[in-house]
Order: structure tokens, then sequence, then C-alpha cells
């Protein structure tokens, strides 16, 4: 039993995908990195494409969990973060969407565009990117 | 979709002209209510644009701050309010934005009892990764105070700015062309150089032959710390008008200004000290000294207890600042109803040269939209 609680909860610990366009994204993001573009702190890919982040709602579990994992904040804490930089004028804040499929749609819709979800993705022109060679985090 | 914060997407010329209006000798001679009614009305008008990423022209953000503010000072209470900015940036391509401020506030010289100013307007251009060029009028990018909170009183640890800057100690703004980076290296580097006019110019010329140079370095070596310092270079003109003093006799002015910045999860802590070096032909050197300690402990989410010393110091023959030596303290609270929308109360203690003790209580309310 104790078994099973603790794989079910190493599963939800890994459970996080990221995605990113087909163009300007790459395929594999250390984790320092992903918190760093996450963050606001790169503009722009490697090959000079712009970085453009889409996140799902803070207020929803999935939003909430990524706060925790990529700002070590919660919800409210993440809003306050992005308030703070877009503000001032330092980063356009992330676009935010009710639910992941519109989230992928905008991914795909998008270069540059990167998100994180906690499914894997058909989406076309939509891929996976590698966290640090992991296909979850 | 929706915005994080909120996002109206409209056609740039509906926005240019009503800021035209808005800025315009005839608005300003008119009612105090019509400098408010016309943000308003930019608000509202654009709400009912198409909100979204496919706007046919560039995408253009509207934000704004205000805050309401009551205090109990010399026996006497007041309810006030205070700026209200609206801040503006617009993407025009990939690589060149646009980002302006403009604030409308109590201003007992004009005949509406309101002002507008321009507090910025920079084109920026993106020149290779977060490397930036910028043109136009900007926040002197001095201390961490200044290049970060700009007039978001909702995202100020306290109630209103450390003393320094209504002493006017730093130059607030300044018009040039400046070249920034940020988030470089695994030391996480940023730099600014600005050239720009001086102390006495206005806004849309230089005062004198001379520029003002600021240059500052910082990194950022581990989650949430950040360390900073900069030089501001400039020399100030016989008979300038500066803050509205006139300054008899010329003076070099040099800055040198350190920042720490620390805000985690729990523990807050921004303390910022800056040394100004005013050279005249008869004082010689006169040494001032500014500096600010705040520190604050998030003992929940949404409730931070906090203080904040204050000291300003100024040379025995110092001609340029008004010699008023200054100590405050500052305890206080903050409570967050949202990230936007947050409340604090403080008691400050204040010792100054030209009043003496004095103490006053203040409660603000403060929210960005």
């Amino acid at each position: 039993m104790v078994m099973l609680c603790s794989i079910s909860l190493m599963a939800q610990d890994n459970n996080l995908v990221v995605i990113g366009n087909q163009s300007g994204t790459p395929a594999d993001i250390k984790m320092n990195e992903l918190k760093a573009v996450f963050r606001g702190e790169r503009q722009r890919w490697g090959d000079g494409t712009k970085v453009v982040i889409a996140m799902i709602k803070t207020t929803t579990p999935l939003g909430n969990e990524i706060s925790e994992k990529i700002y070590s904040m919660n919800g409210d804490g993440v809003r306050g973060f992005w308030a703070g930089i877009s503000f001032a004028g330092k980063f356009d804040p992330p676009n935010v969407f009710n639910t992941e499929s519109e989230v992928e749609t905008f991914v795909s819709q998008n270069p540059g565009a990167i998100a994180i979800l906690d499914r894997t993705t058909t989406t076309p022109d939509v891929k996976t990117i590698l966290v640090s060679g992991k296909k979850t985090f | 979709m929706d915005e994080f914060i909120f996002l109206f997407s409209f056609k740039k010329l509906y926005l240019v002209e009503l800021l035209i209006l808005i800025n315009s000798p005839v608005v300003r001679r008119q009612k105090a209510w019509i400098s408010f009614i016309l943000p308003v009305l930019i608000v509202l008008g654009t709400g009912g644009a198409s909100i979204g990423q496919n706007s046919i022209l560039q995408n253009t953000h509207i934000r704004g701050f205000i805050e309401v503010d009551a205090s109990y000072q010399d026996k006497k209470v007041s309810f006030g309010f205070g700026e209200q900015d609206l801040f503006i940036t617009s993407q025009l391509t990939d690589r060149f934005s646009f980002l302006g401020e403009a604030v409308f506030k109590y201003d007992s010289t004009s005949a509406t009892e309101f002002g507008v100013s321009i507090e910025r307007a920079i084109v920026k251009y993106n020149y290779y990764g977060n490397n930036n060029l910028l043109l136009g009028k900007q926040h002197t990018p001095i201390n961490f105070w200044n290049d970060t909170y700009h007039h978001g009183r909702v995202f100020y640890p306290t109630i209103e700015r450390p003393l320094l800057f209504p002493a006017d100690f730093i130059p607030l703004h300044t018009t040039g062309i400046a070249a920034e980076g940020h988030d470089l290296g695994n030391l996480r580097f940023g730099y600014n150089l600005l050239i720009g006019n001086g102390l006495g110019s206005s806004d849309i010329a230089n005062n004198d032959e001379r520029v003002s140079v600021t240059a500052a370095v910082h990194i950022k070596p581990v989650e949430n710390l950040k360390l900073g310092v900069s030089y501001y270079n400039d020399a100030i003109s016989p008979g300038a008008d500066v803050y509205d003093k006139i300054i008899p006799v010329k003076v070099h002015q040099q800055l040198f200004t350190g920042s720490i910045s620390y805000f985690g999860r729990k523990f807050e802590l921004l303390t910022e000290g800056t040394l100004a070096l005013d050279k005249t032909d008869s004082t010689g050197t006169q040494h001032n000294w500014a500096s600010y300690l705040y520190a604050g402990y998030r003992v929940t989410d949404k409730f931070v207890p906090y203080f904040r010393i204050d000291n300003l110091q100024y040379g025995s023959g110092e001609v340029y600042y008004t010699k008023n030596n200054t100590q405050s303290i500052i305890l206080g609270m903050r409570y967050y109803v949202d990230p936007l929308l947050v409340l604090k109360l403080e008691y400050q203690h204040l010792n100054t040269d030209f009043q003496g003790k004095t103490y006053a209580v203040t409660f603000q309310v403060a929210l960005g939209f």
C-alpha cells in the first residue's frame, strides 16, 4: 500500500510536459533554462526567434502545479511576479488560457511559443521539448 | 483567450488620437474631471474592441495604477488620492517596441489643480538576445527602486518611496539613448549605459553642452538576490532650474550607488545607498549620503509586516541639494487582497532639520488595473 502511494506520488511529481512550436524552440532544455524562460529572463531563442510564453490559468490545478515547480510560488504569487515585470516594461506577460487545448492551439500558431502541459501533444506544428533529456519533469 | 493581467487590443490610431487630446492645451485648461474621464474612456472604449493576438495592427496593452490614502498627522485626518498612471506598451515589429507612461496627478500650480506628465516614452530595439537599445525618456537606471517600481505603488513594499526620492537626491528620469542587457551568463549579469540630457534640461532639449552619463551593472548570483552598483556623472549649469530650484553656480555631480535586494518566499530585504559628490569652484567637493533599509517577513502569502529606515545627510557647504538632514523609521504591514490590490498601514516617525520630530499614521489602498 505504502509502495503504491509512493509510486503514485512519484508519478504526480513528474507529470509535466514542455511543448513548443516547431519553429524557434529547442529540442532539449535544462531545468534552470526552462525556469529562466518562464521567468522572462530570456527574450530570444538561439536562432533569434522571440520567446512567447503560453500558460494555463494559475487558478487551475495544473496552473498551480506549474507555479510551484517553475516559480516556487502559488498562483497569486505568479500573477504578482508577472505584474511587476510587465508594469516595469521588462517583458510581456504570458498569454494565459482556460484549457490545455487552447494552449496547444496557441503554441501551434506562434513561432517561438512554449508552454507546459500535463500530457503529451499530438497537435500538428507542436513538439515535445525534452527537459534535461526527459519527456516529463 | 485571456491576458495575464488584462489586454485590450485595438487600433493604434484611436489611442494616439486620445492621447493627443489628453495632452492638448485645450483639455489641460478644462476642468480636472476631463483628465480623469478620458483615460477611463480609453479603457472602456477599447474594452469593446477585439481581445487577442490577431489584431490587424500592433498588439497594444494599456495598464494603470492608482492609490487612495487616508492619514493622521498634526492632529488632523486627511483623505486623498495619488497619481493615476496609464502605462502603455506596444509591439511595433518583431524587434521594435514602444513603452509610454502618462501620469495624471494633483498640481496646485495648475488652473485645473491637475497636471499631466509624460513619465516615460521609449522606443526599444532588441538587437540581440537580451540586449536592447532604448531611445526616449526613461527612468534613470540608478538604483533598484527607480528601475523596478516606477510609479506602481501597488508594487512598492512601503506606502511611499524612500526619502531620497522626494528629496530629489537622484535624477528620476533621463531623456536620451541607452543600451541595456539582462540575465547574461551564469551570474545573470545585467548592464545599463545611458547618455542623455543633464539635470536642468527639459524633455525636449538639453540645457547646455554637457550630457549626463549613467552606467550601471548588476548580477543575480542566486534566486531572488540582486546586487547592483551604478555611477552617474553630470555638470549642472549656473542658473539651471532643477526640480523648481535655481542652481546658482556650476555643479559637477557624481553619484555612486550600491543596491542589495532579496525578495524570497518569506524574507524580503532591500537596501540602497547613494554617495553624492557635488563639486563647485567656491565650496569644493561636498559629500552627501542618502540610504534606506527595508525588511519584511511574509507571515502568510497575503500578510507582510515590515519596517524601513531612511537617512539623508548633507555636506555643510552643499549648494545643490536642500540641506535638510533627515532620519525616518517606518513600521508597517501590507495585505494582499489580490496581487494587484494591496492594503498598507504605516506608522512613520520622522526627524528633520526643518520640522524637527513628527509622526504620521497612513493607510493606503493601491491597485493596478
